[in-house]
This record gives structure tokens, sequence and C-alpha cells, in this order.
């Protein structure tokens, strides 16, 4: 049954590919688009035929590719927050025109102003994706002024958090696990700093941000709720330039030059939190060897090789350091990508990347003493290394076809640790268990007629467990016990395949344009991912272990349809949309009470299996134009969980429920000199259990819910104003470069929002007679993890 | 992590509260006033009997409202009996009708033996509940030490001083894995488990089934739980029992802990503790509690600064 679908698919496929590819005499054109200022390639500039009225978007590198019947046309160029650029084109033989474009602010008198508007929002077939201008985030309120993409990205619809300091994000009901975060294609398997307070990516060494949250095409997969994609800029292949900044919590430095007569650029980026460095004065003799910091290393080098070949080397390397005494605590993931973009003809452009990526963590006291008489010594590390082909043929300008696949080796080793007490030494070493997960697709991007564009595709996964390695099967017992292993478990060998899934995942998505302002957009995808976070807590933390599938632990899959109503307003001054989702999940993971995920060699028989659902609509309004720019969203919405033997098998909302969540952001230009921001958000308060009745044990007051209950209560609404100015200084920094003031605050009318609520036997000291009373005692606490406003001044530099 | 010992977390936790309060990220709790809704109140069972000499107590109550002021209700006119592997009964009897159920009147009474297996029977109207146990073998404890400590940060004022003692005892796991204990701190010759974050267990040498640890010596944040958020001061009479426990006597208190301190943003979803106590009836009331059953070994010592070993 499964099978002919597959095959229906396929069929599908060809005849409307084969429809489209009818044969003509025809010309190429192609090229890339990048900045004027800073040879950047710009991603997702419209390139539109006027005459032919059909156009074309710059792919992740700024290529296009264009194939007209000969003819004299007009390519019009444009891109938010760029000057338009309009190119006269006799098309007589295949063409290569690379352009640059401008910033807004500047004036270059190359550039002719048109009246026609393109609406890329409208037209485009994309839905559910937003995008972020790095600009805009810059500009917006941040936390102890520091920009943060994921705190940005947190403000837009259909993205939640379980609460402040929390790590990552939730979309559309999915937890954060299940968000593929892509830098420069690697992923990123902590994207956190200090727990959960800031974000990996250093601002000033991000190009372009992405957020896909439904609609996901073919070429993307291994996650299944969204895609995050952060493209690092390439440095500036004009100048050398120069950018900083001291901030409350970071000092950065980033330096760019363009090496090779321009054929070449790099950037290098540092950021180094440096509040141990402050502090050292005030901290006696004990606490001086402390350590308390982190870092991120950020650097990218490209080399044009004659007109077809491009090269791209990039790399991340970031780690938090926490320590006091013998204690020691650190985390951080490595990252490092090399690209090679390949133009095989105008019409096939082909992008090779390999990525290796790593995150580990280490936890011990006298962790490097090895004489120590009393040490503990843990660590834990998970290394993916992958090698991934994605070619675009454009073949028309009304069918551009992208196939390509993946292979991707996994390394994971849960845990390692050795117990030393009075001399006497332990080691416990979790086996390393390998895996691979190899994907094919094929997508193609269809223009039917004027009004109405498909995009279709199919993407194949197939994952392996592999060898050496021990597989345990778990005995059967009631749901929600602990599930014990039946001993010896199986031996696998090298070589050995242990447990394979394969999944077929369809993506569809259709634009009906229903006038020149106004479109209608559907989609579906089918998800699969083999990798899971195992964290049972209400924010994550950097000792969650990703795990891989096995025979006990099957792949999640998701499936969600959407439907969304986009238009434009005022000469695209601003952008609306409205969407509505249906999101099912699948093989969702969940606790048994008592859980043990750390350091447990049958961590399998803690897990149960459940699954999900999510829908919810979005509102979205975005004003892109004018001295007062940003957005208000509000989302509607409900994300719930079934497990067996939890809330008596019935759905309840996960964690990180909130069914209204409202946020606007507005940026004003006040002068040249003067911008102010704002962000204000609220949200309902998310899910939380309170005990019905209370009890006394050992002298303990407990709680308990007498109808097993899981969230079936909400803490209070959550709601916050912060504010920002950014003031450009008049002078000249040392005569060439220039200056600017951040000054933030966050919070500002200083509420404590309730990260949770919850009960516990009360702190005062009992006594005697308190027990002889035999009372219970209880009290209820609200959690803020921010209790007051947090004002900061940010100073950057540019040279 | 949520484990607190008085040296290195302790100080790690110290340092990094004063880091994130200078950049204003401390987190704050503030008690709340919170409706909740009520259930019927369920018996409650509070009985561990151990080896040792002495008066056995097993305290039957019944929960009432999270938030109740009143005090907690006795249940009255059960019938109490724990019947032991080898047949023989033992009544436990509520003489002052205070829900205290007791057995052994004479100091040299004794009722558990190590290996003695033990059910619970409790009858109550036309209820009938039961949960069982056995007591398992427990090491020695060899010695006892202290060590001269000066805190880093002047501690809040019901926390001690900031110069004193770090008392911690030494007993080694038996070899085999899955030996769990409850380690109690002993001041003047009482237990003093006043608050569930006190609550040490280890299971064998260490914290979890996790830690590679069978046969060593509790390690050192083990033997340090004695000195639980305050130092030790010359002349105080300090020790420690140790109290053998089944596996699943460590996941309850396991439970009650993760229950008493699961507050700050890495805090796991409530649950209910699951009691060891059944009722017969499957569709009946289900009862709370726990009953247990330990051997226990102990030892204690007075302070005395000149045998107290250098500061660290």
């Amino acid at each position: 049954m499964k099978n002919k679908i597959h095959k229906k698919w396929f069929g599908l496929l060809l005849v409307l590919f084969s429809l489209s590819a009818s044969a003509q005499s025809k010309h190429t054109v192609s090229g890339y688009v990048k900045d004027h200022s800073n040879g950047e390639g710009l991603i997702g500039v419209s390139v539109y035929v006027r005459e032919a009225e059909t156009g074309v978007v710059t792919n992740p590198y700024g290529f296009f590719s264009l194939t007209l019947p000969a003819g004299n046309y007009t390519l019009v160029y444009t891109y938010m927050g760029y000057q338009r650029v309009e190119k006269p084109l006799a098309l007589n033989s295949d063409q290569r025109i690379d352009i640059e474009m401008s910033d807004e602010s500047q004036n270059l008198k190359e550039v002719t102003i048109s009246t026609r508007k393109e609406d890329e929002n409208v037209r485009s077939i994309e839905m559910s994706v937003n995008k972020v201008e790095m600009k805009t985030i810059k500009k917006m309120p941040a936390l102890l002024g520091e920009v943060d993409l994921i705190r940005s990205i947190q403000l837009l619809p259909g993205v939640t958090t379980v609460g402040e300091g929390a790590s990552g994000f939730n979309v559309r009901g999915g937890d954060i696990s299940q968000n593929l975060v892509l830098l420069d294609e690697a992923p990123v398997y902590n994207s956190s700093h200090l727990f959960g307070f800031f974000s990996v990516f250093n601002p000033d060494a991000v190009k372009d941000v992405k957020l896909i949250k439904g609609g996901i095409p073919a070429q993307y997969g291994g996650r299944i709720s969204s895609i995050l994609d952060v493209r690092m800029k390439e440095g500036n292949a004009k100048k050398r330039e120069i950018n900083g900044g001291i901030g409350s919590i970071f000092s950065r430095l980033t330096y760019e030059q363009p090496f090779a007569k321009g054929k070449g650029s790099f950037i290098v980026a540092g950021r180094r939190s440096y509040i141990d460095i402050l502090a050292k004065p005030f901290l006696n003799k004990d606490l001086k060897d402390s350590k308390f910091n982190f870092y991120d290393l950020t650097a990218k080098v490209n080399y044009r090789l004659g007109n077809k070949d491009t090269f791209y080397a990039s790399g991340y390397f970031g780690k938090d350091v926490f320590g006091g005494g013998d204690f020691g605590f650190g985390w951080g993931n490595a990252t490092a990508t090399a690209r090679w973009n390949h133009i095989f003809s105008n019409k096939l452009f082909m992008n090779l990347t390999g990525y290796y990526s790593n995150y580990d963590y280490n936890l011990g006291q006298n962790e490097n003493d090895k004489n120590a008489k009393d040490r503990f010594v843990w660590n834990s590390k998970i290394i993916s290394k992958s090698i991934k082909p994605d070619f675009t043929y454009y073949i028309t300008p009304n069918n551009q076809l992208t196939f390509g696949g993946q292979y991707i080796n996994y390394d994971s080793r849960p845990g390692k640790a050795t117990a030393v007490s009075e001399g006497e030494g332990l080691n416990l070493d979790l086996p390393t268990r390998h895996a691979d997960e190899s994907a094919l697709y094929i997508a193609n991007e269809q223009k039917l007629t004027d009004k109405i564009s498909l995009q279709y595709g199919i993407r194949y996964s197939y994952y392996r467990s592999l060898g050496p390695g021990i597989e345990y099967a778990y005995g059967d017992t009631t749901a929600g016990i602990r599930k014990l292993p039946i001993l010896p478990g199986k031996e696998y060998k090298s070589g050995d395949v242990i447990k394979s899934y394969g999944n077929w995942e369809p993506r569809f998505a259709v634009n009906i344009g229903l006038n020149s302002t106004t479109s209608l957009k559907v989609s579906y995808n089918r998800m699969s991912q083999y990798l899971h976070l195992l964290s049972n807590t209400a924010a994550s933390s950097p000792l969650d272990v990703w795990t891989l599938s096995s025979s006990n632990i099957k792949p999640e899959l998701a499936d969600q349809v959407a439907l969304g109503w986009f238009q434009n307003f005022k000469d695209n001054m601003y952008e609306a949309s409205v969407e509505v989702y249906y999101k099912k999940l699948h093989n969702q993971i969940d606790y048994v009470t008592g859980s043990d995920l750390l350091l447990n060699s049958f961590v399998e028989g803690d897990l149960l299996t459940g699954k999900g659902r999510a829908y919810g609509a979005e509102f979205y309004l975005k004003k892109n134009k004018g001295r007062l720019t940003g957005w208000v969203s509000y989302t509607l919405s409900r994300t719930e969980r079934q497990v067996m033997s939890i809330n008596n098998d019935e759905w309840f909302p996960a964690r990180f429920d909130k069914p209204h969540n409202f946020t606007s952001v507005a940026i004003f230009e006040l002068n040249k000199r003067l911008t102010l921001s704002s962000n204000f958000t609220i949200a309902s308060g998310t899910p939380a259990t309170f005990p019905t009745n209370g009890y006394g044990w050992g002298g303990f007051s407990l709680g308990n819910n007498y109808n097993n209950a899981r969230n079936n209560n909400r803490i209070p609404a959550y709601h916050r104003l912060d504010l920002a100015a950014t003031l450009k200084s008049r002078k000249k920094l040392f005569g060439i470069g220039e200056g600017e003031w951040v000054f933030s605050i966050y919070n500002v009318y200083n509420r404590r929002n309730a990260f949770s609520v919850y009960t516990r036997q009360n702190e005062d000291k009992p006594s005697v007679s308190d027990k002889a009373q035999n009372l219970l005692r209880t009290e209820a606490v609200r959690y803020s993890v921010i209790g007051s406003l947090i004002p900061s001044v940010t100073y950057n530099f540019k040279f | 992590m949520k484990k607190q010992n008085i040296n290195s977390l302790t100080r790690f936790f110290q340092l990094s509260v004063v880091l994130l309060a200078i950049i204003g990220l401390s987190g704050c709790e503030d008690v709340i006033d919170l409706k909740t809704e009520t259930g019927p109140s369920q018996l409650v069972v509070d009985g561990w009997i151990t080896n040792q000499p002495g008066t056995q107590t097993i305290t039957l109550t019944w929960s009432s409202p999270y938030f109740d002021t009143n005090p907690i209700k006795p249940v009255l006119g059960a019938k109490v009996t724990v019947t032991d592997n080898l047949g023989k009964v033992y009544t436990f009897t509520d003489s002052e009708g205070t829900g205290k159920y007791t057995w052994g009147k004479l100091a040299t009474d004794t009722l558990g033996r190590i290996g003695g297996k033990y059910t619970l029977k409790v009858e109550h109207e036309q209820e009938v509940y039961t949960a069982k146990n056995e007591i398992k073998r427990v090491p020695k404890v060899d010695s006892i030490a202290y060590t001269n400590e000066t805190l880093p940060i002047k501690p809040d004022k019901d926390k001690g001083q900031k110069t004193g003692f770090i008392v911690e005892f030494y007993a080694r796991d038996f070899v085999g894995t899955g030996d769990t204990y409850w380690i109690k701190e002993v001041i003047n010759g009482k237990t003093n488990v006043d608050k569930a974050e006190k609550i040490s267990i280890a299971y064998d040498a260490a914290f979890g089934a996790g830690a590679p640890s069978d046969g060593l010596i509790f390690i050192q944040p083990l033997r340090r739980s004695i000195t639980y958020d305050s130092l030790y001061q010359a002349g105080n009479r300090v020790g420690v029992e140790l109290h053998s426990i089944t596996n699943e006597a460590f996941y309850f208190l396991q439970q009650v802990v993760e229950q008493s301190t699961n507050g700050g943003i890495f805090a796991t979803p409530i649950a209910n503790i699951k009691s060891n106590v059944t009722n017969a009836d499957p569709n009946g009331r289900k009862a709370l509690g726990y009953f247990g059953a330990s051997a226990v070994s102990k030892m204690e010592t007075v302070i005395d600064p000149k045998k107290a070993r250098p500061e660290d």
C-alpha cells in the first residue's frame, strides 16, 4: 500500500516534469548578486523579467539562472532594504551577469528607481517562513544589550519558549530538539551559552537567518519541526573591515579582509564574556581561581577560482567554562564546514558540503588532578560527519529542479565516568553508539500558470544503527514503570547493522495568486528524525544527551498541513499573513517517573512513547519601510501530548503550550543618529501540575495529585516590555571609523514573570512542637528567572 | 547537580550566585497564594522498621487539602500487623489513640533482622492495605573524621559560622552492585533529617546506578553529606546512621527529594510519589506513603579541634 502511494508520487513528478520541459530555442542568463559595500552574496534576491512576467530568487550563495526565448528584456532585481536595480538585457546567447546591489541608505546614481514593485512575500511559494534581517535583529532591544538571534526569533509567530533563560525555542508544538539549527549547513547541537541566556551565534558574523516552520522543502531533513538556517558572512571582499563592541556580557571583535585581489575574503570573529575578569578583584582568595566564562570563535574564508567555482571553509568553536574550587563544568560545540560551489553549465548549479559537528560536555571534581584521593570525572559527546551534494537545475523559468542527497555518520558517546574514592577508582563507560543516515531527494518548483505555482518533491531517508554495540530487549511491565533489560543483551560486531529504518517524506506546496498583492498558499510536509534529545527538565540542560534511534527508540515522525493567506498593502510597505496549521507528531519520547537519563546503561527502559498534536492560527503584520518598521504577531495555538500512563492516558498540554501569544517589535528611526526600538510580548502562562492533597511522611510534607493529572493548571500570564536606543557618534572614531552607543532596558516595568509556580514544604525551621502538632507545612512559590528590570549599555564600533 | 554538599559544589553555587547577581540574572522565589483543587483524603502509611532494639512505630494518617492548616488527622481503630517470612506476627497497637501504632514495650525488644522479609497489613473499616519490604545487609561505619574549613563567603544567619568543621564518615559499600543506603546525620544522638532535601541516599558508593562505584568507600560528597548546610563547631556531638534500604525504597526517597527540591529552570515534571502500599481492592482508594525496613549501623563522636584535619 505504502509503496504504491510512493510510486504514484514519482509518477506525478515525472509527468509534471516532462510537461514543463518542452523543447524550445532558448538562452540562459545566470549570475551572482552581491552586496555593493562588501561583496557578500545576497540570498533570496528576486530577479524578475518584466517582459516575460517571470522570475527567480537567488540561492543561498547569491546565484540565479533564467532560461528565456531570445529577445530583449529588463531584469529587475529587488531585495528588502536594498535599492532596486534594473538591467536591460538583449538575450541572444547565453549570458553571465553578476551584479551588485546597494543598501537603501546609500545613494548611487547607476541605480534607477522604478515604480513597479514586486512582492516576494506574496509571490514566492514559500510559506511558514520567517526571515528576520540582521539589521533588524541588531536594532531590537536585547537582554543586557547582547544582540541575540534565538531570542529574536522567539518573537515570531508560532515560536515559543518554555521561559526566560531556557535554551532553544519551540516551533508549532515541537520541542527544542526538533529544530534543525544549521550554521553554514552544520547542525549545532546546543545553541546556548550560560544554560540558555545567550545564543552561540555571534551577530557580527551572521549574514542571514531564515526560520522554516512549514512547507519544508525536500532538501532539508533530519528534524521534524523546523529548520533554522543561519548563514555566516563571507567576509568583506572589497576592503578591510573591523567591527567590535563592548557590552555588559561580551566583548566582540570581528576582522574581515579581501585577498587575492578580491577573489577571496575571510572573516574572523570572536566573543568572550568577561564578567569573571571584572569580578576578580572582588573575590577573596578561595574564589580567585574560579572560572566563569564563555566564548566563541567563528571564522570563514572563501575563494573564487575562475568563473565557475567558489570554495568556502567555515568553522565555529564555542565553550562555556564554569568552575569553583575543585569543581568544574564545561560544554561546547565545534563545527567545521567546507563547501564547493560549482556551475556546471549556466543552468546547473551544484553545492557540495562536507561538515563535522561535535558537542561535548565534561563535569567533575578534581578533573585534571589525576593524583587526587577523591575524584569524579564525567563526559559525554556526540559527533556527526556528513557529506551533502545539492544540485539546482534551472530548466526553464517555470521549472526549477533541485535534487541531491546527504550522508551523515554519527558517533554518540553518551557517558563516560570515573569515580575515585579515597584513592580507589572505578570506570563506567557507556558504549559508543554508531549510526548513519542517508537521504536522497528530488523536488521541482513549477509555475503552472501565471497565478499558480507548485513545489513538489520527495525525500527518502534511511537510517542504520550500526555495530559494534550491545542491544538490549526490555521486558514488558505496567505502562509508566521502568522497564528492565533482558540480560544478556545481544552483541553486535563492527559492520553489523543492528536496526534500520526507512522513511518516505513527501513535500508539497502550492501558491495561488489571487491578484498582484494577494495569494493563498497550502503546504504539506512529512519529516523524520533519528536523533533524540533525552531531556526531562523544563528547560533543556547542557547535560542532556543526544541519543540515536535503536530497536527500542523509533524514529520521530511529523506530518504538517498549513494554509495561509498572504497580502501586501501600500506598495509593499506592509505585509500581512494569516496561517493555520495542524501537525501530528508520532513516536514522541517521554519519561517514566523518577527516570534516570544520565550515565544509565539501560536508559531506554526509562523512556515512554507517545504522540503529539499541535494546531493553531498565526496572524502577522509587518511594516517593511519608512521610519517606523517592525511587526505585530498573534498566535492562537494548542500543543498536546498523549503518553500511556501519564495523565491517565489522556491528552495533556505540553510544557511549552501557550494558547495565546502576542508580540510586537517596533523600530523607529528618529533621525540619522538616533534609533529607538521596543519589544512587547504577552503570552499565556505555561502549564503546571499542582497537588490536590498534602500528607506527612517521615516528618516531610509531601503533595499528591488525586487525579494523577499532568499540566492541569497554568501559571500566570507572561508579559514584558523592552526598550532600546541606538545613538551613532557624531564624530568619526579616530577620524575614520564609526561608533554607536546602545542603551537598553529589559523588562522595563519590572515585572516578576513566573518561570514556574510550584509547591514545597515551607522553608521555616521546623520546631519540635510543629511535629507534635502534626501540621502540614506547605507553601506555593513563584520562581522568576529575572526579578527586576535590567539596564545595559553597549558600545559598538566599525572601521 | 541538585545534591548539595558543603564543599566544592556549594562553593560553586555561591560563586555562580555572586556572579549572576552582578549581571542581574539571579532568579528569585516569592511565596504566593495559590488556589488548588482538593481531592478526597487517602490513607497514609508512615512506617519504617529496623533491626535496632526498642519500640517500632507505624503512623497512619489521612491526607488533607494541600494548604490545609489544621492538624493532620490520624487514622484510628485500624488493625495493624507485620508478619515476617518465618510466619511470626507482630501486632501494632495505638494505645494513645493518636494514630501511632507501636510494637515493642521493652528496650530490648527487636523486630527486624538482616535477611528478614516483612509484610505490613492494615485493616481499616472495609479496606485492607498491604505492603512488603525486606531488611538488606549494611556495612559497618569504620570511622568519623573532621576537617577545618573556612567558607569563602559568610553564610546566612541561620547557616552557622564562617569557620568550623566538615564532618565525614568512612564506610565501604559491599561488593556486588545494587546495594542501596540511606545516610542520616545524627546530632546529639538523634537523627536530624528535617527536610526532604537533606535526604542523602547512596546507590553502591555513589549517587545513582549510573556511577561506577561498587565496592568503594562512599564517595566524598556522600561521606560529607552529614555536614549539610552549616559547619560544625568544637564540642558538637555528631554522628551518622547508615541504613540499608531496598532499591524500591531508594527510588521512593529519590522521588521525595525530587518533589521537594523541584524549583529552578531544570525542574522535572511533577508526578505523584509511588507508594508501596496497595489496597486489596483494586478499585478502592489508593494509599499513600511508604513502609520501609532497614538494618542500621552507626557511630558518633565529639569534635575535638586538636584531632581535626588541616584545611584542604
